[in-house]
């Protein structure tokens, strides 16, 4: 059986692994393993690295238009297109291709973000060339039937509906849409209940037949195989996808809020009050992004940051509290999340504001430098690991025209930061007067409190269709 | 893989893995909330965030600050059965961390200013998990309501009145019982010499002594006799259905029956409940569902969300006509053959990372009895038969066995979860 003949091969990579002899350490080197960059005739770039400690192939793409380039008022576009490639194809309807993927233990997954759409798989190496086919058919050949496209908006809205019962999961949606204002970044990228009801299914198949073209798609692959036969069946499968020019993307950098504003969303049942605090972050490719993160480790990005200190730690308020850069392709939100019960709403807000002002008056020490550094450097190797990963870090790279001096780099870059720059840093990427607040919560309870913080208070219930609403947009 | 058992009773396993100068290392305590009692349910989590608070050499705060000033991290988990304490790190931090597991396992504080503190941190756990989470809710009421006798009857997180309850020498006792050296396993993967561990588990580990394990939990769920039903209102957008199904512990050999019947009702979207409910009859927006890796007897729960205006007894009756298919008609070779392939892909899926790997290793030790387990996993879904399916489904899914608990919208009621749990 086939089983049976595959447990040797299991055994043989999980037990003979070639001992390496170095010596690892947070200050030795870190090297993105090797790989090869091709282009198809057609455009298609490709990126193929060879990893063969299990018997797995996966393949990770990106087609450089996401939820930016949705019509206005019909945001949500992007996503549902991504969601229904695999909802019938020239030759498979919807069931047909679930039966073909599953039966071979094979995952496919589609979705958009704001600026590109992702599509990832994986398949075990006995079913390469039935999975290079489940990869290529939806990609090349979806059909968007009518039905398949009516059930899946019905759905997103009730998804809607769902994801607003706890508060957490849609907080970002609200935070972005009334942070972001008139920028692109201010569309929630799976839509809301009144962008869905615009989308039509020919809304959709053209949203595909514009920007689903080879010249503007990047395909990794990683895993067990070899490179010149992959090659070989990439060319066979993609070949014959036609490219055409795509619309650029016209993505200007947002304008940081100035002032204070905030934005109470009413959840009546709530026992906790779940918030963010935040301006514009940078943008993926920002320069001083490594410094960004070293400082932003200290600050609210591990256990014993500044933020989880004082709230969790010292204080017990919350169970958790942090701080995100949102890094894109342009600057993105940054923001401090954070939730406590009601009635120490004040008391929790009080105190992540005050963290931010100390921070800005004393900045970190040597210690905390070096400390930051050696947590950033020992973790990294862990987002290397996988084939998986490696697949989606090197299309990431392709797509924001990085290489793999972007790793290669990351050690000596975190090594050589000092003081000054992470003063530098702080100064230049956090806010401290300008301020967006958004919070979701039992208004009844904390409204008379939170009002404190901005001169207005923008208020809404959580039942009110849409997130806030974004310029043009509805 | 290599073992070695320390004086104390500890066992060691090391699996070395040198494709990352990184090491996972979990330590498996056989202690988890079917070790409480009434009055102190939770106590075993609050111990699980406590172990981080502060030990002799290590004082508040100082466990976290050198393993991260290490280049490490961490985090724990509980459950009804373990408690499981994982360190992600450099191999450059070896002797660092195992100097820091030694203070923690020997020489735990118990400081009652951190105690309020983190006593805050866990309310405030169980308020997101919990309270402010329908899932959470309706999850715990169907668990209490599906155990009468055993202790699966309350939650993980413990109960609110509990985690404002508890007192300094329930905590002691607690420790007493559970953090033995010899009742604890611990997983090594990673960029590591097996010698290496062994002896830094003889220096740092080994000196620690063994007291007795917990005593035995003799409490057994008896028989269900009729079918338990429950009702959850609360303020929410729509209703949640959750079904539970009394099946037995890990070691049973229906287990591996069970998991291929999981793996054909609920993995992917041309699995049978996700095909009929959620494609073809478009009644929820989800369905899922599953066994846990168990001590003793637990549930296969399944978990819908009806879509907005579908009656929940329309989603329970499509999933009792599935289960019945399985039931009268059995499955294909086709679907057995597609699980085998599901489950093998995730085997390998889980293999990947050294910390699936640590995870999987010391579950199977400690669920299983035999990390070997894990290996032969493959083997033990190989030789499962229909016969074997259809005989578990007709076996535990029926109308006797089975606790139905569903989450009803309301917008009345504005205490998420308060009534029950009275924590506010």
């Amino acid at each position: 059986m086939i089983l049976a003949a595959l447990t040797p091969l299991l055994v043989l990579s999980l037990f003979a692994l070639p001992a390496k002899a170095q010596t690892a350490s947070p200050s030795a080197k870190l090297k993105l393993p090797p790989y090869q960059k091709t282009k198809l005739p057609n455009g298609l770039t490709i990126l193929l690295m060879e990893k063969h400690n299990l018997p797995l192939v996966s393949f990770s793409m990106d087609v450089k238009s996401g939820s930016t380039s949705d019509p206005a008022g019909q945001e949500g576009t992007a996503s549902l297109a991504a969601a229904l490639l695999r909802k019938g194809t020239k030759t498979r309807s919807a069931e047909q291709f679930s039966n073909d993927l599953d039966f071979i233990g094979g995952s496919f997954n589609a979705g958009a973000s704001t600026d590109f759409t992702f599509i990832s798989a994986e398949f075990m190496k006995k079913d390469l060339a039935k999975g290079l086919d489940l990869l290529s058919d939806p990609i090349l050949n979806p059909t968007f039937p009518p039905d398949e496209f009516t059930k899946l908006v019905a759905q997103r809205k009730d998804g809607i509906r769902a994801a607003k019962d706890q508060a957490q999961g849609v907080l970002g949606t609200y935070f972005n849409a009334y942070l972001m204002g008139g920028h692109p970044y201010a569309r929630p990228t799976n839509g809301d209940e009144l962008s869905l009801a615009q989308i039509t299914r020919d809304a959709v198949a053209k949203f595909y037949a514009t920007y689903y073209k080879p010249g503007n798609a990047i395909l990794s692959v990683v895993g067990d195989f070899d490179s010149a036969e992959m090659e070989k069946a990439l060319a066979t499968q993609f070949g014959g996808w036609a490219n055409a020019t795509v619309p650029a993307v016209q993505l200007s950098a947002a304008t940081p809020a100035q002032g204070k504003r905030l934005l109470l969303v009413d959840k009546p049942d709530s026992t906790q009050t779940y918030f963010r605090i935040g301006n514009l972050g940078i943008a993926r490719t920002s320069p001083d992004r490594v410094y960004v993160n070293v400082v932003n480790t200290l600050f609210g990005g591990r256990f014993t940051s500044m933020i989880n200190s004082a709230l969790r730690i010292q204080s017990g308020l919350t169970y958790g509290a942090n701080s995100v850069f949102d890094e894109r392709k342009a600057a993105g939100p940054f923001f401090i999340n954070t939730y406590t019960r009601n009635a120490t709403t004040e008391k929790a807000m009080d105190m992540a504001l005050e963290v931010l002002k100390q921070f800005h008056e004393k900045g970190i020490t040597e210690d905390q430098l070096i400390s930051a550094k050696s947590y950033l450097k020992g973790q990294y190797p862990l987002r290397i690991e996988t084939s998986d990963q490696l697949a989606s870090q090197l299309t990431d790279l392709e797509f924001y025209g990085l290489d793999a001096k972007e790793i290669d780099d990351f050690y000596p870059k975190v090594d050589a930061m000092t003081m000054a720059d992470a003063r530098r840093v702080i100064d230049r990427y956090y806010p401290l007067d300008n301020l967006v607040f958004v919070i979701i919560g039992k208004a009844s309870e904390i409204g008379p409190v939170v009002k404190k913080y901005a001169p207005n208070m923008d208020t809404r219930s959580i039942s009110e269709p849409g997130y806030w609403p974004a310029s043009g947009a509805h | 893989m290599k073992t070695t058992t320390l004086k104390n009773g500890m066992k060691v396993l090391v699996q070395e893995d040198h494709s990352i100068p990184n090491v996972a290392l979990y330590i498996f305590y056989r202690i988890g909330s079917r070790n409480e009692r009434p009055g102190t349910t939770g106590i075993s989590h609050f111990f699980e965030h406590m172990m981080f608070n502060g030990a002799k050499k290590y004082g508040p705060g100082q466990f976290d600050k050198t393993m991260e000033a290490a280049g490490g991290t961490n985090n724990a988990y509980t459950s009804y059965d373990v408690t499981v304490y994982q360190d992600w790190f450099p191999r450059t931090a070896l002797e660092t961390i195992f100097d820091l597991e030694a203070d923690r396992i020997e020489n735990l504080a118990f400081d009652p200013a951190m105690i309020k503190s983190e006593r805050g941190v866990v309310a405030s756990e169980r308020r997101s998990s919990v309270d402010n989470s329908n899932f959470g809710i309706l999850d715990e009421q169907l668990w209490a309501a599906a155990f009468e006798a055993h202790p699966y009857h309350w939650p993980v997180i413990g109960w609110m009145v509990d985690i404002e309850n508890w007192k300094m020498e329930d905590l002691r006792h607690h420790f007493q019982m559970g953090y033995s050296p010899s009742n604890a396993t611990m997983v090594v993967v990673g960029d590591v010499t097996s010698d290496e561990i062994f002896k830094l588990a003889q220096k740092y580990i080994e000196p620690i002594p063994s007291h007795d394990p917990p005593p035995p939990v003799t409490t057994q769920e008896p028989p269900q006799l009729g079918e338990h039903r429950i009702a959850v209102k609360k303020f929410a957008q729509l209703p949640l259905l959750m079904i539970g199904y009394h099946v037995p512990q890990s070691t049973s050999p229906d287990y591996y029956a069970l998991d291929v019947l999981e793996t054909i009702l609920f993995s992917g979207q041309s699995s049978r409940m996700y095909s009929r409910i959620v494609d073809k009859d478009q009644l929820a927006l989800s369905v899922r569902g599953g066994q846990q890796f168990a001590l003793d007897p637990t549930l296969f729960t399944i978990t819908s969300q009806p879509k907005a205006g579908v009656d929940p007894a329309n989603v329970e009756k499509a999933i009792y006509d599935e289960l019945d298919k399985v039931k009268t008609a059995g499955i294909t070779d086709h679907e057995l053959e597609k699980a085998r392939n599901v489950l093998l892909a995730n085997f390998y899926r889980e293999m990947k990372t050294i910390n699936g790997r640590a995870n999987a290793i010391g579950s199977y030790e400690v669920y299983f009895g035999d990390y070997h387990k894990l290996f032969e996993a493959a083997d033990a879904y190989q030789k499962v038969t229909k016969e074997d399916v259809q005989r578990a489904a007709r076996t535990y899914f029926t109308e006797n066995n089975r606790t139905v608990g569903t989450l009803i919208p309301d917008k009345s009621a504005t205490q998420a979860g308060g009534q029950k749990s009275g924590g506010q």
